[in-house]
């Protein structure tokens, strides 16, 4: 139907939507070649900003490998673990609903209380990990998990891949729902062994779920942030430093908005270039239009 | 026969093997904060594994009232629920007008806002504080309501859409012809026969809103403004050593959301998966 009255159903959430989202995103493009405090009015420095971010901070450069380590461990123990499950749960059998109830409740949870839940979990004196090694004779492996440097992105890392593994299972689930029936059918006609048909049948037909669940990782992990600020804030010697828990310590604790502000356009330009990058190679740009 | 029956046999024993570890490891952590949460701190470090000997019933009471968490739980529902609102109020419209109506560079504004799905909230932090503080709105409902709204509006017109795109176009041509106008066919026509889908997008949100840790963060500093995320963090800092109370307070955060789950279950894992999926 043509109407130019269409602009008018547009008109309050495009409002919104200019004063709230494009304009401070605008702003940002002008505090990040400035020097600012938050309440003077900004010094214009260039790109000096930029120049420090990506040639003399150290810090910085290391919280993106950590959130680079952190989507590649995320992506490992939620797609495994989601898709294993899934795979186990496709038959039908006696504890279904009870199984499916219990996976997925931890991704119900909010990120920050399964941090604060799990930083217990790694306590040394009575976290369940070492009382677990303990209880099974290991317990010179005891440690505190989120306190060393060696094993506190990994702690990080499993938190995360407890609270969203039920999210993967279902979507891996939903998928394998998908696969026509005939073609385990037709399978076992030939002869093909279980483990046949899941690594020729099964895998091969979830490769859109993968694709879908690697994009998930990618942007959820650099868009992460409570959980982190939960469980560690950066500590110990800035080993679970991530970029957005660096940002907010220069900007709002040191009052560095200006590098704050350059360091977050780095940041939002890397994760929606690499996504949409990944969307236009496997050819999902259906996806976005 | 016999062949096949033990090997079913040793399928079940072999599926049941695995799947019941792991049923413990995604279970058991929310299993033992609440066991945790009725202990003495004594008996956290002594017991971790078993029931309290006596169910301390009133460490909930106490961190109930010392952790504030009643408060923070009411800046959650209000935040929560006013933006939940808003955004349904303002993307109905506008995904209503991208999918049914032709009017002057309207796929130019729909990739505008579709833009915002590729975008995360980080981007206008630093700029939006300075907003919020020059008109007087850090420390206030408004002051997280209006950018949660700003922020749910790309998914939600992106998703109620395409629910209206898959309404039949002959209704409203029909509604048309006897003489009713565009506001009409969206108002009586076109909305409530996306309810469903309005219920979908609402929890999608909600869930969203409700766990959003930045911006109610940075923009609600005062103590008695602060949400049940930010709060849960202020609070567990402030009694580091008292496990306990720390457990009852993160029992007393997490045991709703559980049950609501428990109760609409199905709705909810498929309201997710559509979020996700988008």
């Amino acid at each position: 139907m043509r109407t130019e009255k269409g602009i008018l159903f547009i008109l309050p959430a495009l409002v919104i939507f200019a004063i709230f989202i494009l304009f401070p995103a605008a702003q940002m493009f002008y505090y990040s070649f400035t020097q600012w405090d938050g309440l003077r009015l900004p010094k214009w420095i260039g790109l000096a900003n930029f120049s420090r971010a990506v040639f003399v901070d150290e810090i910085f450069q290391k919280s993106f490998l950590n959130n680079v380590l952190y989507i590649i461990g995320t992506f490992v123990t939620e797609v495994a673990f989601g898709l294993g499950v899934a795979i186990l749960l496709a038959k039908p059998f006696k504890g279904f609903g009870v199984f499916r109830t219990f996976f997925f409740a931890p991704y119900v949870i909010s990120m920050v209380a399964a941090g604060l839940l799990w930083a217990f979990i790694y306590d040394y004196n009575f976290g369940l990990v070492n009382d677990f090694l303990s209880l099974i004779g290991l317990s010179r492996l005891a440690r505190p998990w989120l306190g060393d440097t060696s094993t506190a992105l990994a702690a990080v890392t499993i938190t995360s891949g407890w609270k969203y593994a039920g999210l993967y299972m279902i979507i891996f689930y939903a998928a394998l729902q998908q696969i026509p029936k005939q073609l385990y059918e037709a399978a076992n006609l030939d002869g093909a062994s279980e483990w046949k048909q899941t690594w020729y049948i099964t895998l091969p037909l979830l490769f859109p779920a993968l694709r879908v669940a690697l994009l998930l990782c990618i942007a959820g992990g650099f868009a992460a942030f409570a959980l982190f600020f939960a469980m560690t804030n950066g500590q110990p010697f800035h080993s679970t430093e991530i970029p957005s828990t660096w940002i907010i310590k220069h900007a709002f604790d040191r009052k560095n908005m200006g590098y704050g502000a350059a360091l977050t356009l780095i940041l939002i330009f890397v994760s929606t270039g690499i996504s949409l990058l990944y969307l236009i190679l496997t050819g999902r740009k259906e996806a976005l239009s | 026969m016999t062949h096949d029956k033990t090997y079913s046999h040793l399928e079940k024993i072999g599926r049941y093997g695995i799947l019941v570890p792991i049923i413990c490891f995604m279970g058991y952590p929310l299993v033992w904060m609440i066991l945790c949460s009725l202990k003495t701190n004594l008996e956290i470090f002594v017991n971790p594994w078993g029931f309290p000997s006596k169910f301390l019933y009133k460490n909930w009471e106490q961190a109930w009232v010392v952790g504030r968490l009643g408060r923070y739980y009411l800046n959650s529902i209000v935040v929560t629920v006013a933006s939940v609102c808003l955004v349904l109020v303002v993307s109905s419209p506008a995904a209503f007008a991208f999918a049914r109506l032709k009017f002057k560079a309207r796929d130019f504004f729909l990739y505008l806002f579709l833009m915002g799905l590729v975008l995360a909230p980080i981007l206008v932090l630093i700029p939006l504080y300075k907003l919020m503080r020059d008109i007087k709105l850090l420390n206030t409902y408004a002051g997280l309501i209006l950018p949660y709204t700003g922020w749910g509006l790309a998914l939600s017109i992106y998703l109620l859409r395409s629910f209206f795109l898959a309404i039949p176009e002959e209704l409203q041509d029909a509604a048309r012809i006897d003489g009713c106008s565009v506001f009409g066919i969206f108002w009586r026509i076109m909305l409530p026969l996306i309810k469903p889908a309005l219920l979908t997008v609402a929890m999608i949100n909600a869930i969203n809103y409700w766990n959003e840790l930045l911006l109610a963060l940075i923009f609600m500093q005062k103590t008695e403004m602060r949400t049940l995320p930010a709060g849960l963090i202020f609070f567990s800092g402030q009694y580091v050593t008292n496990y306990s109370l720390v457990f009852a307070g993160l029992s007393i955060a997490i045991f709703p959301m559980l049950i609501v789950y428990f109760i609409f279950q199905r709705r909810v894992i498929a309201g997710i998966l559509i979020g996700a999926l988008k």
